[in-house]
């Protein structure tokens, strides 16, 4: 990060000094920058306010979660306490759905990355028959959205034995059609073929290859998959939705759910759910806000690295 | 306990990608017709071999989104060691019925016994995925139960569960509000659209009370209070008439008129709108089930004593929520999965378990009838005696208010018609029709005999 700004920034004061402009067009200019500024902040603020309800409505106690105003503090401040009681509920069920996201989402997302950065490679730089056609079916694949395909899922992993298991949320997580579109294009520049000739001609293995030689240039492309698979796994909830039946199979996103409706549904006596779902799913975020402040020095060089052509 | 109205809405507030999904996993398990495999229609079982089935070694497995159910469970694993329960909360109503519908017909995979609202009844008895009751002597029951429940629980021409919970409506009022004005609780309608005029010009902030747009539920006990009967089902014959129906008129009117003079505000229930707006006085009333002291007591423990509950205007009253627990087709132990869905919710120790531990509102007159229970005082209504109302509107709900035998689905496309009139303050009457165009052409697709 601080070596991205201090090398920007030096070469954004340069072009005003290179280019003179007329002195009329100044204000023009500046006026432009001030408007995106402006627009930035309220995307900013359009963006950050969700989050900030979260948080004060995470320190509300279930008394004041709604005699006070949503954008502001109740009395006293409940974090702690509703922390606790998130991760106490019905046994500490919460930890338990948190461990099966962690683990849907980081078999799942990586298995995803490392999947289609093999695959959008092999598309990209061997030449075999229905190739042209492959590539086609992925980016088709694309356009079709998971929900559309979820019922058939649902029959096929019955006849496979795999409903309500670990397995009918994995295995579909695996496949990225976006992810191998993502990778193909990006293999194709971002791996030189005269590199590969060159480890051929030495006689390297194509695995040996593919794994020493080609996955370096490849991983901030992989890091960007991987984020995406990541989100979409980490946010996945139909599919557990429909797959899933055992309360102790589910993600956070099924099980904050199920809270959520308790507490619409009057639900009978008992703890009232609601200050838990808010308080469970400022939880459920912090991990994926963590990933990707670590990850996005990846992201970025990724994001550039196909605009300049070799 | 609120069971039937929420699962619309929660599902309703996800992507309709998402709704329209879930209604194809439905849809898909109803065009396959005989769903769970055998039907059991037909075959009729000695009641007696459903008490001995008690004493057998059994394994069931119990589908609810009930909380704290599992307490009354135990005591019935207690009397009868030899059968154990393993309670599965699977997600509540909706998301319960779409993992129920693929597990049926998919053929394996669906619990033993399962907690149904009643409006979903009718739709899992028509799919042949439950067991007919009667054929294990159920009919024997009949008269533990409030009638209002025991109707609703015999649909397609069998009984398809034993009632756990009712919701017969009442009017929960703010005293403080009517106070003010010097006003009683309104005793008809018209006392009802008057002291509406008069609460809003005192306080113009403040509405007589809300309509939900999301929630067909509400909507069709409001139709059934006002004697709507725009649903009927016999065998594979539905009758959908929204438009000339004289009670869902009389709704349209009442409500359409209501909402214009912004007497009624449109606002989804159990939304943190709501819940602030519930919270801040913004409603006079709520005209809701039984279930909803739980949902007072526990979401608005600040409104202690600020409520009192009087009968419906016009004194008849309607269902609104509750369920009822069923057997389904592949229960691996039919007599033993009857012996425990009776048990669990006729037998008097059960019966006062699910009443004060679990806070269901009962059905059963055992309990309704019972002078201690009648009195009782609930300590979030000092000074009042709510479950006598509650008992009174129970034994006043008008009979024979039928449910769709696609009802979920119903229920889920509400929003996009009636609800846009709640919302928008647009033409009930027309809004209906709408709804009533989308239904008869719904249920020609799943092949019944629409008129």
């Amino acid at each position: 990060m601080s070596v991205d700004a201090s090398t920007r920034i030096p070469e954004a004061r340069s072009r005003p000094r290179k280019a003179i402009r007329p002195l009329s067009r100044r204000p023009r200019r500046r006026a432009k920058s001030t408007a995106l500024t402006v627009a930035m902040g309220l995307m900013l603020v359009y963006t950050l306010i969700p989050l900030v309800w979260l948080f004060i409505s995470a320190t509300k106690s279930n008394r004041t979660l709604f005699d006070s105003p949503g954008l502001w503090f109740g009395d006293g401040f409940h974090l702690f306490s509703n922390i606790h009681d998130v991760l106490t509920y019905d046994d500490g069920i919460y930890l338990r759905w948190f461990g099966n996201t962690l683990l849907y989402s980081v078999v799942g997302a990586g298995g995803a990355a490392l999947i289609a950065t093999m695959g959008g490679y092999a598309l990209a730089k061997f030449d075999f028959v229905g190739r042209r056609f492959l590539s086609a079916l992925v980016l088709g694949a694309i356009s079709i959205p998971a929900t559309a395909i979820a019922v058939p899922t649902y029959l096929l992993f019955t006849d496979m034995g795999i409903v309500n298991t670990p397995w009918a949320v994995l295995l579909p997580s695996l496949a990225s059609p976006f992810g191998l579109y993502l990778m193909q294009v990006y293999a194709r520049d971002a791996v030189p073929d005269a590199m590969l000739e060159a480890a051929r001609i030495d006689g390297a293995g194509e695995l040996r290859i593919f794994f020493t030689i080609a996955l370096r240039p490849l991983v901030p492309g992989f890091v960007t998959v991987l984020l995406f698979t990541l989100v979409a796994t980490w946010n996945n909830y139909f599919l557990p939705l429909i797959v899933l039946n055992d309360p102790d199979l589910f993600p956070l996103t099924v099980g904050l759910h199920q809270w959520n409706t308790m507490a619409q549904g009057g639900g009978g006596a008992g703890t009232p759910t609601l200050p838990l779902v808010l308080t469970g799913s400022l939880l459920a975020i912090l991990p994926l806000i963590a990933a990707f402040l670590f990850l996005q020095r990846f992201w970025q060089s990724g994001l550039t690295a196909g605009g300049v052509k070799q | 306990m609120r069971t039937s109205p929420p699962n619309i809405r929660s599902i309703g507030r996800g992507s309709t990608a998402v709704t329209a999904a879930a209604l194809a996993l439905a849809l898909t398990a109803c065009g396959g017709g005989s769903g769970g495999g055998n039907a059991s229609s037909g075959s009729k079982v000695d009641p007696s071999a459903v008490k001995a089935a008690l004493d057998q070694p059994a394994e069931i497995t119990f589908w609810t989104w009930v909380p704290n159910i599992a307490k009354t469970v135990d005591l019935f694993e207690k009397k009868y060691p030899n059968i154990k329960v393993d309670v599965v909360n699977v997600g509540e109503s909706k998301d319960q019925y779409t993992k129920l519908t693929g597990a049926l017909k998919a053929g394996k995979g669906a619990p033993d016994v399962a907690q149904i609202e009643y409006s979903a009844l009718p739709q899992f008895a028509l799919t042949e995925s439950l067991v007919n009751l009667a054929d294990y002597g159920a009919a024997g029951l009949k008269d533990a139960f409030a009638p209002s429940a025991w109707s609703q629980v015999n649909v397609a021409g069998g009984i398809y569960g034993v009632p756990q919970d009712t919701g017969p409506m009442a009017m929960f009022y703010r005293k403080d509000i009517f106070q003010k004005l010097g006003a009683a609780p309104p005793k008809t309608w018209e006392e009802f659209t008057a002291i509406a005029k008069r609460i809003h010009d005192a306080d113009p902030s403040v509405f007589m009370t809300f309509a939900d747009p999301s929630d067909s539920g509400s909507a069709s006990s409001m139709i059934a209070d006002l004697g709507g009967k725009p649903f009927a089902v016999d065998g594979t014959d539905v009758k959908v008439d929204l438009k000339g129906d004289a009670g869902t008129k009389a709704y349209a009117d009442l409500f359409g008129q209501l909402i214009k003079d912004k007497l009624v505000d449109g606002n989804a229930s159990f939304t943190s709108d709501w819940f602030q707006s519930i919270t801040a006085g913004k409603y006079a009333v709520w005209m809701t089930g039984a279930w909803a002291p739980a949902v007072l007591d526990k979401y608005l423990p600040g409104g202690k004593g600020q409520w009192g509950v009087a009968p419906m205007p016009g004194g008849v009253s309607a269902e609104n929520g509750g369920s009822a627990v069923a057997v389904t087709t592949q229960a691996r132990n039919k007599e033993a999965s009857v012996a425990f869905s009776e048990w669990l919710n006729s037998d008097p120790e059960a019966v006062k378990s699910l009443n004060a531990e679990v806070g269901l509102f009962p059905a059963t007159k055992a309990i309704l009838d019972d002078p201690a229970f009648r009195s009782a005082e609930l300590p979030y209504f000092p000074g009042e005696k709510p479950n006598e109302v509650f008992a009174d509107m129970s034994k006043a709900v008008r009979p024979g208010f039928q449910y769709l035998p696609y009802q979920v689905y119903a229920d889920s496309i509400f929003k996009d018609t009636v609800g846009q009139a709640i919302q928008h303050a647009g033409d009930l009457n027309a809004a209906l029709a709408a709804w009533q165009d989308r239904l008869k052409t719904y249920g020609k697709e799943q092949g019944f005999t629409v008129k």
